[in-house]
């Protein structure tokens, strides 16, 4: 991605995704197949959109334009933590309804719900929850150096 | 956490911009530093504390409160 302009990232990536949404639905077929055109010149549109709202002044704008400093990263970070906690509880909810109403779909929200949660503990255990390293002043003698005295 | 950014920034006659970019942060990241909103990393407050020659224990006081905090 670094050889792709930082503030034509996201666009570009929302645009491929809205031409993979129009690719499926002209493979699903169907009456409605000219859909699919509607769909890409609206995917189309909406990535020229984001690219042009990537150049204001503002958090969402450095944000979209892959330009954030630290605080606007975190923050982010923040919204794709809370969307992915809005997905694992939307998943759950959906997979408690199939559940009682119609069993055989319950499939789908069980496979969303199991991805999110494998997720999150993927995530612990790259970021930083695993086995905490061993303390290195065991046996160093620190506590008999250190002038600090608790 | 309280912090002199503001008044030094003043006292350099420089705007909230200005200062984003010798720091390479945004305009909305200064003004919320300054503001106490959002305390900044370790190497942002030692930038901060060089930029006005201070040290970031005389640039943030962990004693004081912000006003609008």
């Amino acid at each position: 991605m670094k050889f792709i302009r930082p503030r034509l990232r996201k666009p570009l990536l929302r645009g491929i995704a809205g031409l993979g949404l129009a690719g499926a639905w002209a493979i699903g077929g169907g009456h409605a197949r000219w859909l699919a055109i509607v769909i890409a010149i609206v995917a189309l549109g909406n990535a020229v959109g984001w690219y042009v709202l990537a150049g204001n002044d503002s958090d969402d704008a450095a944000l979209l334009g892959s330009r954030g400093d630290e605080r606007q990263k975190l923050v982010g970070l923040k919204a794709r933590a809370l969307a992915g906690v809005v997905a694992m509880i939307a998943a759950y909810t959906g997979l408690l309804i199939t559940l009682a109403v119609k069993r055989s779909d319950a499939w789908q929200f069980a496979a969303l719900f199991a991805v999110t949660a494998f997720a999150y503990l993927f995530g612990l255990s790259s970021y930083g929850s695993g086995e905490p390293d061993a303390a290195d002043d065991t046996d160093a003698g620190y506590g008999q150096r250190s002038p600090i005295r608790y | 956490m309280r912090n002199q950014i503001r008044e030094r920034r003043i006292q350099r006659e420089m705007s909230q911009l200005a200062l984003a970019d010798a720091l390479a942060v945004s305009r909305q990241t200064v003004m919320s530093i300054e503001s106490g909103r959002y305390l900044p990393s370790l190497p942002l407050a030692f930038a901060i504390a060089r930029f006005f020659d201070m040290t970031v224990d005389k640039m943030f006081d962990p004693e004081g409160e912000e006003a609008g905090a």
